[in-house]
Formats: structure tokens, C-alpha cells, sequence
């Protein structure tokens, strides 16, 4: 496997069935992510979700339904602690995350570019253009994703720097006397202002206009993408979806790392009726926040 | 009459005699007091018995046992506030300049410490050197009929609301603040007004005695925050982050915010509806699931 070479001026459908077809046993599994990654983007997930919660309802204090939120979180106080130890897991993921990175730049001897990482190139690029010319009417685009696609690294690197400035203004807002021993009062007002208009931008880029939407709702997935599944997506749908990846791992012979068996129909009986309830909850949470957009529309506008 | 009958009738005469003298120490008692007042509710206590001017504000000359009920003050005659009224129909040169003196003066008896605090005030000042009609004397904050006790439930809570009667700009910055956030969700032990700007002696800013003068903030916020330094104090409270005049730092960041979370949602809301429109009418939802 480790010698096959390949025409990369094929088009990735060659590609890939040539692959299938010479280099992949049967009944074996695509995984993307390592177990590291998936229980970050579960504690992520979740932490990200709690601090939601519990922070918009101080963000709209005057309205109705945040005040029935609040009341169900059991006052303003309560909803402080649990948004803090939310923080501490968002924080700890944080933290992993940038012990990953460090540990990939050490072992890559601190070359960080290149395919199959999130450093945007010139094929991002090519890919948001064709997408966009599909969307205003044009034919249908065969895209060239590598390993991440260019929404996904527009997102890794827009929630990077959301995360890196709640964060920090988190952390000056939760220690007000221990921030004003160097810095001046009105950066308190700095880190709310940032805080506050920061969760709304996350929270709706995250719950409505990005990664929701790309990860249960686009077309290629709806209702739900089941790469952060242990066992994995089908070869094919791999093949077709990452093309220059999975073209490049069967160049460098590194198919294998990302391989695992088929699971037992037991274990895809259990992962399936997880998936619909994961599906459902996320797909009630999107609702709600869909809802959430309108109102906050019309309350910019001033409807009500 | 049989003997046993005139005994249970003394019997029943005792005990409606026992109960009505222990009556008006009960708290639900809405008849009419014992004493002086008796003589005012006999004409106060009717309805429609019309209106008075006072400063400009219409009011009622309808006043009811249950109108003061409630009051800390609910034991007092009627006359120790409305001193020199006589229980007959008011001559105009009794109640002529009554208010204007009893709202200064009429507190004073009692509540001399509270009075000579408020003489030294930003208020008093208004009040008894200016003659200010306009600003608020003890009545305007603390009622007068109806008057409780500061400590009393529901008082603290309507502080804002009191406050923002004159101060409504500075009652809404408020409202944005953490305080007045978690205030208005029912955490009625945060900061109002009164903690930080003081009660009966309100000074304003400028003066040094103020509790919210340079010299006085960072003690007045070390109150609740501990360690709390000039600089901690020097956060800006009272800002309206829609208005430049306000901060133009804090509005400026406001705003880059605003365009940034529009532009991002314009933007990924295009992106994410053209996606979502083109599967649907290319049928990738219904067949293509797997395949490009």
C-alpha cells in the first residue's frame, strides 16, 4: 500500500475508486477524529452550551423570558456559579488544545503548514468561490476538500479568537480587583462590552449561521454528520468527501491510521439511537435559537 | 327572666367586652381608630369628596382608615402632621402654606438626626435655600399616608423606580449595570442607589464629603468589594453604550460589535440559506446524501 503512486491531475472520483478499488479492505470505517479530539469537542460542546444558558438571560435581564430563564436556573447567582465551572471545563479544554498544538508543532519541528492542517491556502480559496458561484446559480462544484474544508478552518480560527477574548474578559470580569491592580477601571466596561456582544456572536455563529448548520443541516449530512462517532463514517463517503486527503494518505501510505473496523451491529445499534437523540436535541436547540434570531431582530429594530 | 338565661348574658356581654377591647390590638382591625382621628375620618372617609391642588399635582381629599392602616405612622393623630387643622371644615388661612411648611418642617419633631442630614444635602439644599418645588422633600421619597419603614418589605425595591422618577437616565444606565441587572431579577440585596450615592445626606459628585467623590469611591465600593482600589472604582457605572457622549471608547466598541455581529450574521445567514436552498431544489437532501 505504501507505493502506490497516483496522477493527481485525476479527478478525485478517479481518485478515490482507484483507491477503494486497490488499496482498502473491506468492512473497514473512516474515523476523523483521535478520542482526544472528540471528548474536547464534547466538553467543548457542552460547556460552550451551558455558558449560553446561563449567560444571556443576564445579557436580556429585562425581558420576560429571560427572567423566567433565570428563575428556572434558580436566580442570577446560582446561574454566576454554574456559568464559572462551565468556564473551568471551556477554559481546561482551552488549555488541552494548546498543549495538542504544541506537541504537533514539536513533532513536525515547528512546521505547521502544509496539507491536512488548518493554515488556509490557495485551494480554500478556489472552493469558496465555486460554492458561491453554485449558490447564485451556477453548476454544481466537485469540491477539493484536504482534510479540512475551508468552512471548517474559517471556523476554527473565528472561534480561536472568540474563545481566546471571552476568555480573557471572562477572567477580568470573574477577578475585578485583581484586573484593576494593572489596569485602569474602564477596561472592566472594555471586557463587558467585548463579553457580552462576544457570547452573542458566538452563540449565533455557532447555534445558527455556521456550525450547526454545517454540521446537521447541510445537505450532504442532514440531519447529523456522524464524524464525531467512534466508529466512523463509510470509505466512501470519505473518499468523495475529502478527496485530496484521502488521495494523500494513500500516496504517503497513512490510510491506515485513520481506519477502524466496521463496528458490531450491537454497537451500531446503540450509536444509532444516540445519534437521533443528539439529533433531536440539537436540532430543538437550533429551533429555539432560530426563534432567538427573530426576536433579537426585532428587538434591534425595535419592533417590540 | 329565668336566672341561667341572665348569667349566660352577662357571660356572652363579658366575653364581646374582652373581645372588643382586645380588638384594636389586633393587626386586621379596619374600623375606624379610637382617639383624636375619629373626628377627621367622619368627613375624610367619604368618597367623592373631591380634590385639592398641591404644587401642581391633583390629590384626593379622601383619606381612609385604610389608607393609613399600614403605615408605621398608622398610630399617630392626624394634627401631628397636620399641625393647626381643627375638626371642622378647614378655614383657607389654616391650610394656606401648610404643605410647604409641613413638607420641610413637619418631620423635623421626630426625626430630628434624619432632617439635619437631609438639611446638608444636594436636596435639602434645593429644597430649603433654593425653594425648589421640584426637588424632593421627605415625602416625595419616604410617602405620606401610606409612609413605612425603611427596613420594611418592598421599600428597598421600589428605590430605583424613586430614584428614577428624577434621575431616569441614570435609573436606565443602571439597569445595564451587573447591580441592576441581578436587582431587577429579584436579587434585591445588590447595590441600588442609595447603597453608593448615600440617603438623607446625597451629595453630589463634585463635593468631597460625597460618597462618590474621588476621595470617597473606592471606600464606598470597598463596602461590598474588598480590596476594592481608586482604580477598581474608576469603572465607568453609570455608561450608555449607545451614546458617544456617554464614553466614546466604550460606545466605539459597542458599535465595531454591532457591525461585526450583523456583518457575521448577514454574511453566514446568506451562506448557510443559498447552501440550505440550492440542496433542497437540486434534490442532494432527498438522494444525494452520500455522493457528490
Amino acid at each position: 500500500m505504501a507505493d502506490v503512486s497516483i496522477d493527481t491531475r485525476q479527478s478525485p472520483e478517479a481518485i478515490a475508486e482507484f483507491a477503494i478499488a486497490s488499496a482498502v479492505p473491506r468492512r473497514m470505517q473512516y474515523r476523523r477524529f483521535s478520542a482526544f479530539q472528540r471528548w474536547i469537542h464534547f466538553f467543548i460542546m457542552a460547556s460552550f452550551t451551558v455558558l449560553v444558558f446561563t449567560g444571556m438571560p443576564l445579557r436580556y435581564s429585562d425581558e420576560g423570558w429571560a427572567q423566567w430563564e433565570m428563575r428556572q436556573l434558580g436566580g442570577a447567582p446560582t446561574a454566576g456559579i454554574i456559568h464559572r465551572f462551565a468556564a473551568i471545563v471551556m477554559v481546561t479544554c482551552v488549555l488541552c488544545m494548546v498543549g495538542f498544538f504544541t506537541g504537533i508543532l514539536i513533532r513536525r519541528r515547528g512546521r505547521f503548514w502544509g496539507p491536512g492542517t488548518m493554515v488556509p491556502n490557495r485551494s480554500d480559496w478556489d472552493d469558496l468561490v465555486a460554492m458561491w458561484r453554485w449558490f447564485l446559480g451556477g453548476p454544481r462544484p466537485v469540491l477539493q476538500f484536504d482534510r479540512y474544508s475551508f468552512y471548517e478552518k474559517g471556523e476554527f480560527w473565528a472561534a480561536s479568537a472568540g474563545v481566546s477574548i471571552m476568555c480573557v474578559t471572562g477572567a477580568m470580569l470573574w477577578y475585578p480587583q485583581l484586573t484593576t491592580q494593572f489596569l485602569p477601571g474602564i477596561f472592566l466596561n472594555f471586557a463587558l462590552v467585548n463579553h457580552s456582544g462576544g457570547a452573542l456572536l458566538a452563540m449565533g455563529f455557532v447555534f445558527v449561521f455556521w456550525h450547526v448548520f454545517h454540521a446537521h443541516l447541510r445537505p450532504e449530512v442532514f440531519p447529523m454528520d456522524k464524524a464525531m462517532f467512534e466508529s466512523g463514517l463509510p470509505l466512501d463517503h470519505y473518499a468523495h468527501e475529502r478527496p485530496l486527503e484521502y488521495e494523500r494518505r494513500v500516496r504517503e501510505g497513512t490510510l491506515d491510521e485513520v481506519l477502524v473496523p466496521e463496528p458490531s451491529a450491537r454497537r451500531r445499534r446503540i450509536e444509532n439511537v444516540l445519534w437521533w437523540i443528539i439529533t433531536i436535541v440539537s436540532l430543538a436547540v437550533w429551533a429555539a435559537f432560530v426563534i432567538f434570531i427573530f426576536w433579537w431582530l426585532g428587538h434591534v429594530v425595535g419592533l417590540w | 327572666m329565668s336566672r341561667p338565661v341572665f348569667a349566660a348574658g352577662v357571660l356572652v356581654a363579658a366575653v364581646l367586652a374582652v373581645v372588643a377591647l382586645a380588638a384594636p390590638v389586633g393587626a386586621a382591625d379596619y374600623s375606624i381608630p379610637e382617639g383624636a382621628n375619629t373626628r377627621c375620618f367622619e368627613c375624610h372617609a367619604q368618597p367623592d369628596l373631591g380634590t385639592i391642588e398641591v404644587e401642581g399635582e391633583t390629590k384626593s381629599l379622601t383619606v381612609t382608615p385604610e389608607d393609613v392602616h399600614g403605615s408605621i405612622h398608622a398610630r399617630l393623630d392626624c394634627t401631628a402632621c397636620h399641625a393647626g387643622f381643627q375638626p371642622r371644615e378647614h378655614m383657607p388661612e389654616e391650610t394656606a402654606g401648610w404643605y410647604q411648611q409641613a413638607e420641610l418642617e413637619g418631620c423635623k419633631d421626630c426625626h430630628a438626626d434624619q432632617f439635619g442630614m437631609y438639611n446638608q444635602s444636594f436636596h435639602g439644599n434645593l429644597v430649603m435655600k433654593e425653594g425648589s418645588t421640584d426637588a424632593p422633600s421627605c415625602a416625595d421619597c419616604h410617602g405620606s399616608h401610606d409612609i413605612v419603614s425603611p427596613s420594611a418589605p418592598g421599600f428597598r425595591e421600589s428605590v430605583p423606580e424613586m430614584c428614577g422618577r428624577c434621575h431616569g437616565e441614570r435609573t436606565e444606565t443602571y439597569e445595564d449595570t451587573y447591580h441592576g441587572k441581578t436587582f431587577g431579577m429579584g436579587e434585591t440585596t445588590r447595590a441600588v442607589c442609595t447603597d453608593c450615592h448615600g440617603h438623607h445626606r446625597i451629595l453630589p459628585e463634585s463635593d468631597p464629603d460625597s460618597w462618590v467623590s474621588d476621595r470617597n469611591v473606592a471606600k464606598t465600593c470597598g463596602k461590598c468589594h474588598e480590596h476594592a482600589s481608586e482604580k477598581f472604582a474608576s469603572f465607568l457605572v453609570h455608561v450608555d453604550v449607545s451614546s458617544p457622549r456617554s464614553s466614546l471608547s466604550v460606545w466605539a466598541m459597542e458599535f465595531n460589535h454591532n457591525l461585526l455581529i450583523i456583518g457575521l450574521f448577514v454574511v453566514g445567514g446568506l451562506h448557510c440559506f443559498l447552501y440550505f436552498y440550492r440542496g433542497l431544489r437540486e434534490g442532494i437532501y432527498l438522494s444525494g446524501r452520500r455522493k457528490h
